[in-house]
């Protein structure tokens, strides 16, 4: 009896030693290993994504995707990122990055506005750069505010949406009332005015009237919003419900809600469309065959380029703080053809109307243009 | 430390020889001490082979082992650098960075830098150690409380609120904007605690049903007039005035961002403790949990204890809600406890950690902290997705509500078996 407790107790004694040793081992080994490295002189750029996460399909994966580009063309950048599970990861995610090192800290989205701000003001040489938002870092003078004059693209959406249309009844809504959404929402109002002018038609547009100015920072339109961006029934409804309305092309600009008008497009059957929003996840493959038969159009943000141009410029040392403004001169955003719908005479009409926004003598505000 | 009650109640029964216990022998044991050290153990074990499947160039120094004959032993490297450098970020980024204190030491500067780590633990583990303390005096009374994440946001907008809406020095305003998160708890726990008192509502059902009601509860106030911030659509409150805020405990010059509210979190400690052990409401309140028919045989009115646990736990809960905000963030907003970041869930793991006991679940905190702090410097350093940690966090508890998986593993002999029964008693019972 004694004797086989002392034995129990020796092979106790063996298996909890093993255990220890192997984490022992463990911490050994890295000490060596970490002792080598970091020594290279590499340029670290590092991205914290709000709570969507690199996967989110859209906004924050459309910024490290940026990244990842940018660390492809220039072998020297090494990427890392953050997903702040919460408000309250932005202040140490953000001053994680600045401890380690990072050359840029890429911020993305108008919500990390604050955060973003104070971390600019406490150290004035970090250079930042936030998607979709200006700070007002009084202090800095490194930090450039990523921002898109969706309304442009937008426009051209609302022409093809309004060109295309059988019913001659188009739909939109948004996410939440925000300016970077409801600019959207704007533009596409203008785009369906602008070809009602043209053509002498009356499309009509549910779901949005536009305020008297749209700017990306106060654009006060009044229309349907869900009030979030997940919630992909509500934007099954909204969507079935404008069919039954009579529209046959909608255009939600609420991130993956737009999944749930995806379904309804389906429900509804052959001629109801759905114009994409934010990045051509039917060109990148995002989305699948089946529901990118009911897209027929993407209207995009370039936030991947601007946010690759914004690491590469910080990695060669050419980084100037400021604002940049997407536009349709610089790929900023703009309009991308999902299905075979337009014929070349529509595509070369709003080629040249771009090159008309481009120029500035085709306005994209809806007030330019009479109500159809 | 604590006093394990099954510990005396295992020497006083006549049954088992009185033995003195040499250090090896406590070792050996299955002392919840040793159990939740030997469940951290392996929660590293496993979070391990996760990094080791989820890592391709780990992955790749495997598949080739047949092609050389040194290509097992770099595998192996290869396998123990990635596990290593993860764990050594995770190591460096919660407690301390050996390289960066002796910086420190030798040149007496960024001392700033070298305290961060443990001012983010402890940041993070302020609310937690609070929460924690609220579902674990629920849980001694019998109480299931998994409602303490909605009662922490109702604290949170109460005392947001206070703190954000009135004027006055902070003598004043830091008790007041505290005492409304109490208060904020305190309604929210009261629901539940008189419809089981009154009703005999399960308690699990409301208070589980009742986060859901106060998540959104969260979205109508933050988008209704007083309360939204001025010229904002989005859900987000006002900002708290300064007088309202627990001020970093090293200015906030200092960069860290440990704050008072360490003390707060203290002194919830000790009240626990001293009304767990040395009050008589408290002793009603262990009676209730350890056996509900004696409590009521020996005339305590089990009513009144329902209401008052209720009462206690939900105030404690907006406490960690409120000091959450009033020590990060200073405000609140859409997300605010929402999903993984609900300290109020995770406090139910935690509370189990530390089996319910003030000092266990001091600890269970820090551990909770530590994790999720390094697991950020972990994905900043490594690139391994910050998840990691929550999973080592995941499998610390399975093993810890499992203490006979764990015994089987290690071999462990069984000195006190009240003590193990004890860790899960009354969880489904």
């Amino acid at each position: 009896m004694k004797r086989g407790e002392k034995m129990g107790t020796l092979r106790r004694l063996g298996s909890v030693l093993g255990a220890g040793a192997l984490v022992l081992g463990t911490l050994t080994v890295t000490v060596a290993a970490t002792a080598t490295a970091g020594a290279a002189s590499n340029f670290k750029a590092c991205v914290v994504t709000d709570t969507g996460g690199i996967n989110d399909k859209s906004f924050n994966a459309s910024a490290y995707q940026g990244l990842l580009n940018a660390a492809k063309a220039d072998p020297s950048i090494k990427p890392s990122y953050l997903s702040s599970t919460s408000s309250s990861d932005y202040a140490p995610n953000i001053s994680t990055f600045e401890k380690k090192g990072c050359g840029i800290i890429i911020t993305v989205g108008f919500l990390m506005d604050a955060a973003t701000a104070a971390a600019a003001n406490a150290d004035p040489s970090q250079k930042f750069a936030i998607v979709d938002d200006a700070p007002a870092a009084k202090k800095s003078h490194e930090v450039l505010a990523l921002q898109y004059n969706t309304n442009q693209g937008a426009f051209l959406g609302g022409y093809f949406a309004a060109a295309t249309s059988k019913s001659k009844i188009v739909a939109t809504y948004g996410g939440a009332d925000i300016p970077p959404v409801t600019i959207y929402m704007d533009g596409f109002v203008a785009g369906v005015r602008y070809y009602d002018k043209l053509n002498h038609a009356t499309v009509k547009v549910l779901g949005y009237t536009p305020p008297k100015v749209c700017t990306l920072t106060n654009c006060a339109g009044k229309g349907t919003f869900v009030g979030n961006f997940t919630d992909q029934t509500a934007g099954k409804t909204i969507a079935a419900g404008d069919f039954s309305n009579g529209a046959d092309i909608v255009f939600p600009v609420a991130g993956s809600v737009g999944l749930g008008s995806i379904a309804a497009a389906q429900q509804a059957g052959t001629g109801h469309f759905v114009v994409w929003v934010d990045s051509d996840s039917c060109a990148t493959k995002a989305l699948d065959a089946a529901q990118c038969k009911y897209i027929d159009g993407t209207v995009y943000k370039g936030v991947t380029p601007s946010v690759e141009a914004a690491v590469l410029s910080a990695a060669k040392g050419t980084f100037t703080g400021g604002t940049y403004l997407g536009n349709l001169k610089n790929n900023g955003t703009g309009f991308a053809y999902d299905t075979t719908n337009a014929s070349a005479a529509l595509k070369a009409k709003i080629t040249s109307i771009a090159k008309g926004i481009e120029a500035g003598t085709i306005s994209v505000n809806p007030n330019s243009y009479p109500v159809g | 430390m604590t006093e394990n009650m099954a510990d005396v109640l295992a020497q006083a029964d006549p049954g088992s020889p009185v033995e003195r216990r040499s250090l090896w022998t406590r070792f050996s044991s299955k002392s919840p001490v040793v159990l939740a050290l030997l469940a951290l153990v392996l929660g590293f074990l496993i979070g391990a082979l996760v990094i080791i499947f989820s890592t391709n160039t780990v992955l790749d120094a495997w598949r080739g082992i047949f092609s050389s004959w040194g290509a097992p032993g770099h595998a192996l490297k290869v396998t123990f650098d990635n596990v290593g450098a993860a764990y050594r970020a995770m190591f460096t980024g919660s407690v301390f960075d050996p390289s960066q204190f002796w910086h420190s030491i030798a040149t007496g500067k960024q001392w700033d830098n070298t305290l961060t780590p443990l001012s983010e633990t402890l940041t993070y583990a302020t609310p937690l150690i609070i929460a924690s303390i609220a579902v674990g005096i629920a849980f001694q009374t019998g109480i299931f409380n998994i409602g303490a994440n909605g009662q922490a946001i109702m604290g949170g907008i109460a005392g947001a609120s206070i703190g954000s809406m009135i004027n006055m020095p902070a003598i004043v305003h830091i008790p007041l904007t505290l005492a409304a998160g109490i208060v904020g708890g305190m309604v929210a726990g009261s629901i539940p605690g008189f419809l089981k008192a009154y009703t005999g509502a399960h308690e699990v059902i409301v208070t589980l049903m009742l986060n859901y009601v106060i998540a959104f509860f969260l979205v109508f106030v933050l988008l209704s007039t007083p309360f939204q911030l001025p010229g904002q659509s989005n859900d987000i409150s006002r900002t708290m005035h300064s007088s309202a805020q627990l001020a970093p405990l090293f200015g906030a010059a200092s960069g860290l961002r440990v704050s008072y509210g360490i003390f707060i979190a203290a002194a919830v400690v000790y009240f626990a403790w001293w009304f767990l052990e040395r009050s008589s409401l408290g002793f009603d309140f262990r009676i209730t949990g350890n056996n509900p028919n004696a409590a009521r045989a020996s005339g305590i009115n089990a009513r009144r204890v329902i209401v008052v646990v209720f009462l206690i736990s939900g105030g404690l809960a907006g406490l960690a809600g409120v000091v959450q905000v009033s020590s990060t963030t200073h405000y609140v907003d859409g997300n605010f406890l929402i999903g993984s970041a609900g300290i109020g869930f995770t406090a139910i793991t935690v509370a189990l950690l530390g089996r319910n006991r003030p000092m266990g679940i001091v600890w269970g905190s820090l551990l909770f902290a530590a994790l999720g702090v390094g697991g950020r410097n972990m994905q900043a350093a490594t690139g391994i997705p910050l998840d990691l940690a929550t999973i080592i966090q995941s499998v610390v508890v399975l093993f810890v509500a499992t203490p006979v998986l764990v015994k089987e593993i290690f071999r462990l002999r069984s000195s006190s078996a009240q003590g193990i029964q004890l860790a899960t008693k009354g969880w489904g019972s």
